[in-house]
């Protein structure tokens, strides 16, 4: 057996390459983002630049409308999320506390509902926001985000809640409490922690959604931030390189910090349940 | 169960609906505005199946899935092995290997359609300054490389996933077996190959199929990066289709296609629930001591 800080030297060395590849798009991203427009397309291409601009941030939230597909991404997927959420806790909830017929039809349902993804179903779903009016409204995209994460949520919440006691509920049902109360009282604030993960990743995939975004959304106020910075690359005779490196780091880091602190829970939701 | 539907609702208006509405356009004629022009039964398939971009669609949305799925799997197994050993630094490690999972697949997409740029891309800039190459390459221009780097982004995606179910089940696996082989003289490769892989293979198929699931279906890192292009020459299924609906209008064609993904699809969930069922029916004796507690 190899002691621990030889063994450590050995993984990080086969780890490095990997690691490498993985930093090498946030370096691209800064380094571009604070770069001086002129210095974008130089021959021979190099990573060094003569100085930090970092107002190239403030020029391009005025030019590419960034705060308006902010408040758009922020709309859809805190809606969204909550409507998940409002749906899938009971749903959860009955699937982790009671036996009632279906529940292996309903368990195999919303298995096959996570592996729909969005492109295969893209155009059904376009033609029906079409009938229902909802093109280029931001609540077509809340109405199917909140539909297409319902299974994760369902999922991760009921292995969460499979976890907690059920003790004190009974407890509280000897001591005369409906199942209603003690389902508010006693329950829920003890399923507060795994409610808040998985509203957080629930948030995390809505904010990062891309293919119904594009396609529900045809007007450009009406873009979220996938959407948007896409719209910057896209069909462009000339892109703003350094505008678009500016807003993916706007647009990423934050959510990429979040996720950092939080994938640990998500490891354990999935090994808990999803993955038996 | 008054505490399900409501989700149940939802789910099958938003997941059901569309199925049957994709069914019923394509068997319809349909006018680029979306109107429908009658019944014509099985024509949309008829055309879809006489037509060689579907084909070769076909064909790349094959060797897709297949090397990113594989390189994935050759790349996470060691990976996950290494996070779940322990040693100085594992907690920055596995926050370091998890890191491409949060961020979007466009935003993904976008930055390394930059970075590959064939003129002043920060990857010739790396090559060139390394002194690996003297002219800079144009990654993006020929269907080839394209495809290639493109295959490489989707394994670089797809590693935190998989590591974090590969993970999953080697935290799940009994020590004494191992100490049980060290006792035996085993070597590490003898461990690997007759413990941890046969142990591991419940996992390692659920990897499979779900990874196989989510790369067929995955639209953002070709369309950003090369949109199917030059040339068709990067087209998958998902972009195919995408471009058929949504830029030429062909809604009937599109609907067909649609419904031929949706049918590899369900072979691909079916298989997944009579694993997913498998293991459940493998970890029985365990749950059945559970029933008698409660």
């Amino acid at each position: 057996m190899m002691s621990k800080a030889k063994r450590s030297i050995l993984y990080w060395i086969i780890l490095a390459p990997l690691v490498v590849v993985i930093l090498f798009p946030f370096a691209v991203m800064f380094v571009t983002a604070v770069r001086p427009r002129d210095e974008l397309f130089v021959y021979p291409p190099t990573w060094g630049f003569s100085e930090f601009r970092w107002e190239n941030f403030a020029e391009m939230w005025v030019k590419t409308n960034f705060g308006g597909a902010l408040l758009n991404s922020l709309y859809v997927s805190i809606t969204a999320t909550s409507a998940a959420l409002i749906l899938s806790i009971p749903a959860a909830y009955a699937m982790s506390r009671y036996r009632f017929a279906g529940k292996g039809l309903y368990k195999n349902f919303l298995l096959m509902t996570q592996m729909m993804s969005p492109i295969v179903l893209v155009l059904g779903l376009f033609r029906l926001m079409m009938t229902l009016g909802l093109v280029n409204d931001l609540n077509s995209l809340v109405i199917t985000y909140a539909a297409f994460n319902m299974a994760f949520t369902i999922w991760m919440l009921q292995s969460y809640f499979n976890s907690i006691p059920r003790d004190l509920e009974e407890a509280a049902w000897m001591d005369g409490a409906s199942h209603l109360t003690s389902l508010i009282r006693i329950f829920l604030p003890l399923a507060v922690p795994a409610i808040v993960v998985t509203a957080i990743f629930t948030f995390i995939n809505s904010w990062n959604e891309f293919v119904l975004a594009l396609t529900m959304m045809r007007s450009s106020e009406d873009f979220t931030l996938p959407v948007q910075i896409y719209s910057q690359v896209a069909g462009r005779y000339q892109v703003e390189w350094h505008h678009v490196m500016a807003g993916t780091v706007l647009a990423t880091v934050p959510v990429a910090i979040l996720f950092s602190w939080l994938q640990r829970y998500l490891i354990r939701g999935m090994a808990l349940g999803a993955v038996k | 169960m008054l505490m399900v539907l409501p989700s149940l609702l939802l789910a099958t208006g938003i997941i059901g609906y569309p199925i049957l509405d994709l069914a019923w356009t394509s068997m319809q004629e349909v006018s680029r505005f979306g109107k429908l022009q009658g019944f014509v039964g099985w024509e949309n398939f008829a055309e879809v199946f006489g037509d060689p971009l579907f084909y070769a669609s076909l064909w790349r949305t094959g060797i897709w899935t297949g090397a990113v799925v594989a390189g994935t799997l050759l790349i996470s197994m060691p990976v996950a092995m290494i996070l779940n050993d322990d040693f100085y630094g594992r907690g920055l490690a596995r926050v370091l290997v998890m890191l491409p999972w949060s961020i979007s697949l466009t935003m993904t997409a976008v930055v390394w359609r930059w970075a590959l740029n064939g003129r002043s891309g920060l990857l010739n800039a790396t090559l060139m300054q390394m002194g690996v190459i003297n002219e800079p390459i144009e990654w993006l221009a020929e269907a080839s490389t394209a495809f290639t780097v493109e295959i490489l982004v989707g394994i670089l995606v797809s590693i935190p996933f998989t590591t974090t179910i590969l993970l999953g089940g080697l935290s799940s696996m009994p020590q004494d077996a191992y100490e049980a082989a060290v006792v035996d003289g085993a070597t590490g490769w003898h461990q690997f190959r007759y413990i941890t892989l046969p142990l591991m293979k419940p996992f390692i198929n659920i990897a499979i199929v779900l990874n196989v699931i989510y790369v067929f279906n995955s639209l953002p890192i070709i369309w950003v990066m090369t949109e199917g292009g030059p040339a068709n020459g990067t087209d998958i299924l998902v972009t195919y289709l995408y471009k058929l609906a949504f830029r030429f209008g062909q809604l009937g064609k599109a609907s067909a296609i649609s419904l031929i993904m949706f049918g590899v699809l369900l072979v691909f969930t079916l298989l997944y629930v009579v694993l997913l069922s498998r293991n459940e029916a493998d970890a029985a004796p365990e749950d059945e001591v559970k029933g008698h507690d409660e």
